[in-house]
């Protein structure tokens, strides 16, 4: 495994993801963009048989890649070799009896309680600035995976102090049992979030986002001018470990040949 | 049993499943009767203006582009739209004019639907995927409300219809959705016969929830098939014939989605479906209805006259995964 040199942010957060997937888990992911492309790239070099399943119910497949952007749910080649193809509401069902450990998802914004927010950015809920999708297949996924492990950018209109509108639960306003009194699945939350240069986590007492882990091109303070709030700090930060060759190898050519996912984002040269 | 909170968002029809009852009593034809009809028939038929429009997938995946090409040419009129699991088809539908509610899971948006929630002209109510094919499944169970284990806390819950209650025996918080019986559904699959008979191959979003819950339901299909074939596997049969009231043949029906196992998505005529619908005057979606639905008078002209047979075939050999259809 030769460490690489250059790589875009994007490339460096699916690895970092990638790497954390385990073969004893089980997770739910989100249809496009980085989470789907760290479960394939898992997939590819680490975990054969992973167990992942997507919204369309479709069970442990090995994708035939690369997945066209809007072809990433129902096509043959996205549903290629599942163990069982069921629909939408069996997948949520398993989520509910707690068969998922896992949800991997993107987020527009998200508040230091890992709150979600794909519904709309700036205006009103009448009179949206930009409206987008809405809750999507994530309320459910954020809602009933024992984790939640978010991926977005490191750029302060994303972590923001209030979301805009919160379109799939993390902590909620953070109180104790928030989530119990909203009828969500007790001990289920928010668990992880990565961005190119930072991992996070939350704070077993408060809840409040906790910074565990860098990139090694950036320092602290670099990652906080690019948040709205400072989040908790651990005492020993980690270090995030670079992609890999054989993993850029795999992204670039076999996962996302056009660049669609994985070209987003600045170039890191080491 | 205790209602702690309540979604603001509009309910556009109030479940009551003896309602439900009482139509599919008076209205659904139980004898093995032949159901085969044009489009044009189908829709002016069925879909009624003012009906709550429920579909499975969408119009890139296996979802009943044929038959929203209709609705859309038909100019039906303030149609509800339950929204989840959609690209653009919401999007396109609202640039015709055919709708005045959305129930939301995950709606492309474009110019067309940017304008009228500004203006307010359309209601919108939050739900989500899951939130609204659990809907429907209570829908299907003719049971007026479900219980589920998310949406709650959220601004989803908050603009949606849900409640959060107490649950009578745990008395532990919950929340329910409520029962979403549509007045019509459309579903397309890859084989049915003259009578309904239905089948789906590959995963899919909601399709028996879908044609059980809904009131009316029109199939469109790739090919009918002999009903001699369906009672020699009916382990096949997603959804049986008295649920249909329509059975339209359409092959390519899915395009410019793909139907698995049979023909790709054809990314071009995708690509230049979404550019139309977010190209931000309006303009764009204006001349791809006209150029694709107004000015043609059905799906076999579309076919022959707007993509032509040398596409369909290439779109039929681009489609290699055979395991697991038709086998």
């Amino acid at each position: 495994m030769t460490r690489a040199s250059d790589f875009t942010e994007t490339e460096a957060m699916v690895s970092v993801m990638a790497n954390m997937m385990e073969a004893d888990k089980s997770y739910w992911v989100v249809g496009g963009g980085p989470p789907r492309i760290a479960s394939l790239l898992a997939q590819a070099l680490y975990l054969p048989n992973l167990t992942a399943s997507t919204e369309d119910g479709v069970i442990a497949p090995q994708p035939l890649v690369p997945l066209s952007p809007l072809m990433q749910f129902v096509s043959a080649k996205a549903s290629y070799r599942g163990v069982a193809w069921t629909n939408m509401n069996t997948v949520c069902s398993l989520a509910s009896t707690g068969y998922f450990d896992y949800g991997m998802l993107a987020t527009l914004q998200v508040d230091p309680y890992g709150n979600i927010n794909s519904s709309f950015l700036g205006g009103d809920y009448y009179h949206p600035g930009r409206r987008y999708g809405g809750a999507g297949g994530a309320n459910e996924i954020a809602s009933m995976c024992w984790h939640t492990i978010l991926m977005t950018t490191q750029e302060k209109r994303k972590f923001v102090k209030k979301m805009d509108f919160v379109s799939s639960p993390g902590f909620l306003d953070g109180s104790p049992g928030a989530r119990e009194r909203a009828g969500l699945p007790a001990g289920s939350g928010p668990y992880r979030l990565i961005t190119p240069e930072a991992m996070f986590g939350y704070d077993e007492e408060t809840r409040y986002m906790k910074l565990l882990a860098l990139a090694e091109w950036v320092e602290v303070k670099d990652v906080l001018e690019k948040m709205d709030f400072e989040p908790l700090i651990a005492p020993n930060l980690e270090l995030m470990r670079p992609p890999t060759e054989e993993e850029l190898d795999v992204m670039r050519v076999r996962l996302d040949p056009l660049g669609v996912t994985i070209s987003d984002g600045k170039w890191i040269h080491l | 049993m205790e209602v702690l909170d309540s979604g603001i968002g509009r309910l556009f029809h109030v479940p009551d499943p003896d309602r439900h009852r009482a139509y599919i009593r008076q209205n659904k034809q139980r004898a093995l009767v032949e159901k085969v009809m044009t489009e044009q028939e189908a829709v002016s038929k069925f879909v009624s203006d003012g009906d709550y429009l429920c579909f499975d997938c969408n119009m890139v995946m296996r979802g009943p582009s044929s038959l929203f090409r209709e609705i859309i040419r038909q100019r039906k009129k303030n149609l509800a739209v339950g929204g989840r699991f959609t690209y653009i088809i919401v999007n396109l539908l609202v640039g015709a004019g055919c709708v005045s509610h959305i129930d939301v899971g995950f709606i492309g948006v474009g110019s067309a639907l940017t304008r009228v929630l500004d203006s307010g002209d359309i209601t919108v109510t939050e739900w989500s995927n899951s939130a609204m094919t659990m809907r429907q499944l209570a829908g299907a169970l003719g049971i007026p409300f479900i219980p589920v284990r998310f949406l709650g806390g959220t601004g989803a819950f908050q603009y949606s219809a849900a409640k959060l209650v107490r649950d009578p025996w745990t008395e532990k918080e919950i929340t329910l959705l409520p029962a979403l019986n549509p007045d019509i559904s459309l579903i397309h699959v890859h084989q049915c016969d003259v009578y309904g008979n239905a089948r789906i191959f590959g995963p899919s979003v909601s399709p028996w929830e879908t044609a059980a819950a809904s009131k009316k339901l029109i199939i469109s299909t790739e090919e009918i098939i002999d009903t001699e074939y369906i009672r020699r596997d009916p382990g096949k049969t997603t959804i049986p014939y008295y649920l249909v009231d329509a059975v339209v043949e359409a092959p390519f029906g899915a395009h410019p989605g793909e139907v698995q196992g049979l023909y790709n998505s054809d990314q071009p005529a995708v690509m230049e479906l979404m550019q139309a619908g977010r190209e931000s005057t309006g303009e764009g979606l204006k001349q791809y209805l006209e150029k694709y639905v107004y000015s043609i008078t059905n799906h076999q002209e579309y076919l022959e006259q707007r993509i032509g047979l040398k596409r369909l075939l290439e779109l039929k050999k681009e489609a290699k995964i055979k395991e697991g259809y038709y086998l």
